[in-house]
């Protein structure tokens, strides 16, 4: 049965080429661009090494301060807060402390060397998990002592020391010499958590100052024991904030922040007033508004699949007639149209996984985004093959039910619906 | 005639009303599409009010920037002293035209903002707050009125701020902005306009003119105020400089503090990159649209062509009393534009609200209707075109052959 189904539908599909390539062509074209956006998506938001442990990650990325009680500036937090007042917070597993990468000079036989350099301490290694190529991550220990030790990435490993291995080897950046002790693969430049060119410890620091500062250009990350305990870390930071004065600022000015996932973050620049999503990021409504823009545009490909089909199956009532005049109920026509459809769509998908990683690959190779690296999202790829299979299935069901229904010698006439 | 169609799809409303749908929907992707370009397009030819020609960015590494300092500590002396030789350094070499300290630069993604009130209401304005003297004449801007910031308007009891044609027009109409104090209801130092120059729109062609404050600063230890160095340096190269001279200002500042890093950046090569940034979205979008848009004058043609397969014998019939090719010809394309005028009925009642309820007030309302009129007029072609084959198809239709099924 199924396989005399499958076999009309080849053959039918064959039949009336631009029909099915019109079809093919909606199905597939909808697929690639959900899969470039969703794959957009995931290298900035989704799980992936080095942030291996995001579903219970927060970081803090902002302090905003108030000056008598009004709004005053979103900015940057700087190691004394973050030292003095995120460090043991209930439920917190690992916390680190790690600068804003910043731009660092060498020199490498008279050219000049541009990387970004991280600045870190704590548990950073241990909350992000890096994979090394050569060596391993700093201790602790060197951080409390102020070892002038590196870790690089692969880029940067290229840039100083060809193809040869790094390990042990001296780097001089901004004038300071440190000893590489591990090579890690390159990280995109959209993970703005982990990325950087050059990791260090803080300590190698040219002053002390970061110490007693309470804005700067620190972010602090928290490995968290499990997802329930977000909202009773949030709150505690909260109200361990609002003790805080900025004295270098004068007794009016006060501090506040929250630690966030970067989605939160992200949520922020949506609109609005800042200083009211400080506490509160309004990630339910970017959530709403990308949902919102995918159905948007999937519209448009729905609605031309469905009027193909419906024209499609309407072009065939002398074949319907034929059929229901030798016997055939109403549920096999039904379901001989509904596996032509699924075939198509099927048809459709596969075209789609074939083009989507050649679109990616064509985009991580264009070089656009800094060590970008794109992979498929296998998730949104069949989300997007199920919503298409729906629309493909619903949009047969309902033309094929109402001819089936057609009485044979009207339907034999080719009467139209 | 136009009755007579209108009978024709309202009897097929069913069949019909998916393309409706379908034509709603592609002039709505349509008019997005062409008034965002149009917008942009507009805005790159208005006079930018600045020229990047021969001006290099050099930023000064964040590490010593935010070092916060206590005035009147050791440090901060250090720093001061430092940066007061930069200065000389910088004006030492007789190849710049011109330099200046800032908090900001042109083509710079970042926005600044500050907070001002007159007449008791709040404004929040992009500021450029830090731009030492030299900031006028580095970038060419041309004022309007009034001056420019001085050396010595450091020792003024008051805070003197520049703004932009734009910024007098929303917050001072057809008054004199000059010499009103705009400053936050409570801050401790007046404000007061000294200047206003024709244009400054920082981020660069594509956006629109916007209203744009100048706020002072001194560069340290030559214009008082503020300890360390600004965060860029803008130097004005005289034409004709060698690029050797990149290397001989880099290590002419370089010499003066060796814990400041420093890296230059060609204002052309910024803004190389921030359009290229601004434009890869439009450029993806407008791909997308495309494909959208082919995917539905194919679809249009699968059904208008099935739709006359169907309808071979009503055409005969018609043909067989006297109606010409050129009739049958002009009924399926008539239908065809009923059906799309419908469709682009509801669009365009759609459209026309986001200009009429204000709901993106950055694009105007002319560029809007020039947008939506072309959108009408491109979709009508879309569909024209698509019923081009379908209708040559039904005019070929031979009378004795399509009556031959009756």
């Amino acid at each position: 049965m199924i396989k005399n189904y499958l076999k009309i539908a080849f053959k039918v599909l064959l039949r009336r080429k631009f029909f099915t390539f019109i079809s093919l062509f909606g199905i597939s074209f909808t697929l690639v661009v959900l899969m470039v956006v969703a794959a957009l998506f995931d290298h900035v938001f989704a799980p992936f090494p080095p942030e291996t442990k995001l579903d219970r990650t927060l970081n803090i990325y902002w302090a905003a301060t108030s000056h008598k009680g009004e709004f005053h500036s979103l900015t940057i937090p700087g190691y004394a807060l973050l030292d003095r007042y995120a460090r043991g917070l209930p439920h917190v597993e690992k916390f680190a402390i790690h600068s804003i990468p910043t731009s660092a000079i060498s020199y490498k036989d008279g050219a000049q060397i541009s990387s970004y350099l991280k600045t870190t301490a704590g548990d950073f290694w241990d909350i992000f998990n890096f994979n090394f190529l050569e060596g391993g991550p700093y201790s602790i220990d060197d951080v409390t002592r102020g070892n002038f030790v590196a870790v690089i990435n692969d880029a940067t490993r290229n840039k100083f020391f060809g193809n040869e291995s790094a390990l042990g080897k001296a780097i001089i950046v901004d004038d300071q010499r440190f000893r590489v002790v591990g090579v890690v693969e390159n990280v995109p430049i959209f993970r703005v958590t982990p990325f950087a060119d050059i990791w260090v410890p803080i300590t190698t620091s040219k002053t002390d100052n970061y110490r007693k500062e309470m804005l700067g250009i620190q972010m602090g990350t928290l490995l968290v024991r499990s997802r329930a305990d977000f909202p009773a870390i949030k709150e505690e930071y909260r109200s361990r904030l609002s003790r805080v004065k900025l004295e270098e600022r004068g007794e009016d000015d006060t501090v506040t922040g929250c630690p966030e996932t970067l989605f939160e973050t992200f949520s922020r620049f949506l609109g609005g007033s800042i200083q009211n999503s400080v506490l509160k990021p309004p990630s339910g409504r970017l959530w709403a508004v990308m949902l919102t823009l995918m159905i948007l545009f999937m519209v448009l490909p729905t609605i031309n699949l469905v009027n193909i089909n419906i024209s499609r199956i309407r072009e065939r009532a002398s074949e319907i007639g034929v059929r229901k005049a030798f016997g055939a109920t109403s549920r096999t026509l039904v379901g001989q149209f509904v596996t032509e459809n699924v075939v198509l769509t099927l048809l459709g998908g596969l075209v789609g996984i074939v083009l989507s990683p050649v679109v990616l690959q064509l985009l991580t190779g264009s070089g656009l985004i800094k060590y970008a690296h794109f992979q498929m999202n296998y998730r949104i790829f069949f989300t997007g093959l199920l919503i298409a299979f729906f629309f493909g299935v619903f949009s047969g069901v309902y033309p094929a039910w109402k001819m089936s229904r057609l009485h044979p010698v009207e339907a034999l006439r080719g009467r139209s619906l | 005639m136009i009755k007579h169609l209108l009978k024709m799809v309202w009897n097929r409303k069913r069949a019909n009303i998916l393309i409706i749908v379908e034509i709603f929907f592609s002039f709505l992707v349509l008019a997005t599409v062409l008034i965002t370009t149009v917008h942009y397009w507009q805005n790159y030819y208005r006079p930018l009010g600045y020229s990047i020609q021969g001006v290099w960015r050099i930023e000064m590494s964040l590490k010593s920037l935010l070092t916060s300092l206590k005035a009147g500590s050791d440090d901060s002396k250090q720093e001061t002293e430092k940066a007061r030789q930069l200065y000389l350094a910088l004006q030492k070499l007789t190849e710049i035209e011109a330099f200046a300290g800032s908090s900001d630069a042109p083509y710079d993604p970042s926005v600044q903002t500050s907070s001002y009130s007159y007449r008791g209401s709040k404004l929040e304005i992009q500021t450029e707050y830090g731009c030492t003297a030299g900031f006028k004449d580095v970038l060419g801007l041309q004022l309007v009125a009034g001056r420019w910031f001085e050396p010595n308007d450091a020792a003024l009891s008051w805070d003197p701020v520049v703004i932009n044609q734009k910024m007098k027009e929303e917050v001072f109409g057809s008054e004199d902005p000059l010499g009103k104090n705009i400053a936050p209801e409570k801050a401790e130092r007046e404000r007061r306009v000294v200047g206003v120059i024709s244009e400054y729109r920082k981020h660069g062609e594509f956006v629109s003119p916007y209203a744009f404050a100048f706020q002072r600063s001194g560069w340290s230890g030559m214009e008082g105020q503020l300890s360390g160095p600004p965060h860029y340096i803008l130097v004005k190269v005289r034409p004709g400089t060698p690029a050797s001279f990149e290397e001989k200002l880099m290590t002419q500042i370089q010499r003066v503090n060796k814990n400041w890093s420093f890296t230059l950046t060609p204002l052309s090569e910024s803004r190389q990159n921030w359009l290229t940034f601004c434009l890869v979205p439009i450029v993806a979008g407008g791909i997308v649209a495309a494909f959208l848009l082919i995917m539905v004058g194919l679809g249009l043609v699968g059904v208008l062509w099935q739709n006359v397969t169907q309808r071979t014998r009503e055409i005969g019939l018609r043909r067989s009393v006297g109606g010409t090719r050129g009739d049958i010809h002009r009924q399926v394309l008539g239908e065809l534009v009923v059906i799309a005028s419908v469709g682009l009925l509801l669009g365009v009642a759609l459209a026309v609200q986001v200009p009429m309820l204000h709901l993106i007030d950055f694009i105007s309302a002319r560029v809007f209707s020039f947008g939506i009129v072309s959108s009408v007029g491109l979709i009508y072609v879309l569909t024209v075109l698509c019923g081009l084959y379908p209708s040559w198809m039904a005019a070929r239709v031979e009378p004795a052959q399509a009556l031959h099924y009756e």
